[in-house]
């Protein structure tokens, strides 16, 4: 694969990618915005499929495997699950209005590409209009956890944000180790665990919501 | 001279090509609904059979009514229709027109021109329904119109015109290489295609519900001929609609002299592309359920985001 093509998919990619992440802070339910996580894990696969192709790196080709396996398969299928076994309401809880969520995205996007222009020297060539994209979806991924009351849509914020970790280790270098990404991946598979459960478990003994443990009193 | 009356003859082509194909785009997009629904559905031609019907009727008024409201469906009918001189649907000038007939920001003006005139109608009459309908679809005009301009400005300044013929055939070339910005664009232009054709999840064009419908509260008090002149306006703002997204996004095919092979060409590529994109109006319309009224805000928002994104991406 040329490097003109590379750079031309990772670039459309990165449009992909914004926009489920979009999708995700518009989502009224809970299920669109897992599905859109989804759909963006699976985009950042094959957008690491594209950078093993153009680079030749073995390890790239693993770690995009990897990528979509648990990303895009396995954590929101445990998500859907938890989902179903706790019954809860469909309807994303709002801290803020979304389109309030919407228009800080917006100025945080434009913000991201702004800076971009002082970031040169740490960009690489294939990858390098994924810079800004990347630190776009961990901001945004910050966001959706700071102003989502559901701990599950929190944690498709928080998968967003590890999508954008890894599209941005893809800008500035050519991927990472592939001992760091396993670690990575691990890790946010065993926080996804943890939290499926403890929702399962919270919800099963007390019935509370995150946003009620906010009034508890020491 | 030679190429100005040919400009215009073209034009002129293309608008009576696109006045007479429009009821024919909503009889097939009502044809894929009714198959969807397993139901055999009516002829795809019985939108024209509607359209004639509706010509030999006798004109029923309100008492209420100011004689403006007689000469609303003409204004909108001749607004819509006048948007059609904007597109290029056969024909893409690569040379800038002598005269120029009209550019983009002209189209959205009097697209949103026809959407004022239909509201005002709507209240001079002084029926309730009318009323309501007129407040939401200026509701919806109000997230849709600088959704569309952002759009078409972000596509506009790639190609270095608003002249949507020039644009299209200045990106011809390159017309499915798209970048990360055109995606977005095109998105954009999907969700608010959804809105300005009257399409669920935004509007229901089957319905007659007093709380659900947007589009059809305005007509309810035109009756006869006027009836029939805002129907036929609001199926052929359907198809500038689709035929805009068409030459904004996929410009391939598009003749650029006379000859017969060409135009045939052109008028097959317009086909396949105004189906398909028909078609993605009567999936998205099987498939998902209307929005809230107080809903449609958030997913208008989206598009405006989007459409946002896609001309901050391509000016940064």
């Amino acid at each position: 694969m040329t490097v003109e093509l590379a750079t031309r998919l990772i670039d459309v990619l990165g449009g992909l990618l914004l926009f489920t992440m979009l999708l995700i802070l518009a989502a009224g339910q809970v299920f669109r915005a897992i599905y859109a996580v989804a759909a963006q894990a699976a985009f950042l696969g094959v957008a690491g499929a594209v950078l093993a192709a153009a680079t030749g790196n073995v390890d790239l080709w693993v770690i995009a495997g990897i990528t979509v396996v648990a990303k895009a398969v396995l954590l929101p299928w445990l998500l859907i699950r938890v989902v179903r076994r706790v019954r809860i309401a469909r309807e994303i809880e709002p801290v803020i209005p979304v389109h309030l969520t919407l228009t800080i995205a917006a100025g945080i996007v434009v913000l991201a590409f702004h800076l971009n222009a002082s970031l040169g020297p740490v960009r690489q060539a294939i990858t390098g209009n994924a810079l800004p994209v990347g630190v776009t979806l961990i901001l945004i991924g910050v966001l959706v956890m700071a102003s989502r009351r559901k701990a599950l849509v929190q944690m498709v914020g928080l998968f967003a944000s590890e999508n954008g970790i890894f599209f941005t280790a893809m800008a500035v270098s050519q991927g990472m180790p592939l001992i760091i990404e396993i670690g990575v991946i691990l890790d946010v598979v065993l926080g996804a665990l943890v939290m499926g459960i403890l929702v399962l478990r919270v919800r099963s003994s007390v019935d509370a919501d995150i946003a009620d443990l906010e009034s508890l009193r020491g | 001279m030679e190429t100005t009356l040919t400009h215009v003859a073209r034009t002129a082509a293309q608008a009576a090509l696109l006045v007479a194909a429009a009821p024919l785009v909503t009889g097939l997009v009502q044809k894929l609904k009714a198959r969807l629904q397993c139901r055999r559905g009516a002829s795809v031609w019985q939108p024209y059979r509607d359209l004639a019907k509706l010509l030999r009727k006798g004109t029923v008024e309100a008492d209420t009514a100011s004689p403006f409201f007689r000469a609303v469906p003409v204004l909108v009918l001749a607004a819509t229709v006048a948007t059609t001189a904007m597109l290029p649907v056969l024909w893409a000038p690569a040379q800038p027109a002598a005269v120029p007939l009209g550019d983009a920001i002209l189209l959205v003006a009097l697209l949103a021109l026809a959407r004022f005139l239909l509201a005002v109608g709507a209240l001079d009459a002084g029926g309730a329904f009318g009323g309501m309908g007129a407040s939401r679809e200026m509701t919806v005009g109000l997230l849709v119109e600088p959704a569309l301009m952002l759009t078409v400005f972000s596509v506009a300044v790639s190609a270095g015109t608003t002249e949507v013929g020039l644009l299209a055939a200045r990106r011809a070339p390159l017309a499915l290489s798209w970048a990360a910005p055109d995606l977005l664009a095109l998105f954009a232009m999907l969700i608010l295609a959804l809105a300005e054709t009257g399409r669920i999840p935004v509007d229901n064009p089957d319905t007659h519900l007093e709380l659900t419908m947007l589009h059809e509260g305005m007509l309810l008090e035109h009756s006869g001929p006027g009836l029939a002149c805002i129907a036929l306006a609001t199926q052929v703002k359907q198809l500038v609609t689709l035929t805009l997204v068409a030459a904004l996004f996929l410009p391939v095919g598009l003749a650029s002299d006379s000859s017969p092979a060409s135009l045939a060409i052109a008028l097959g590529a317009f086909a396949a592309k105004v189906l398909a994109l028909a078609g993605f109006l009567g999936l998205v319309e099987s498939s998902y359920a209307k929005l809230r009224f107080f809903r449609v805000p958030h997913f208008l928002g989206l598009g405006l985001v989007c459409a946002f994104l896609a001309l901050a991406l391509r000016v940064l």
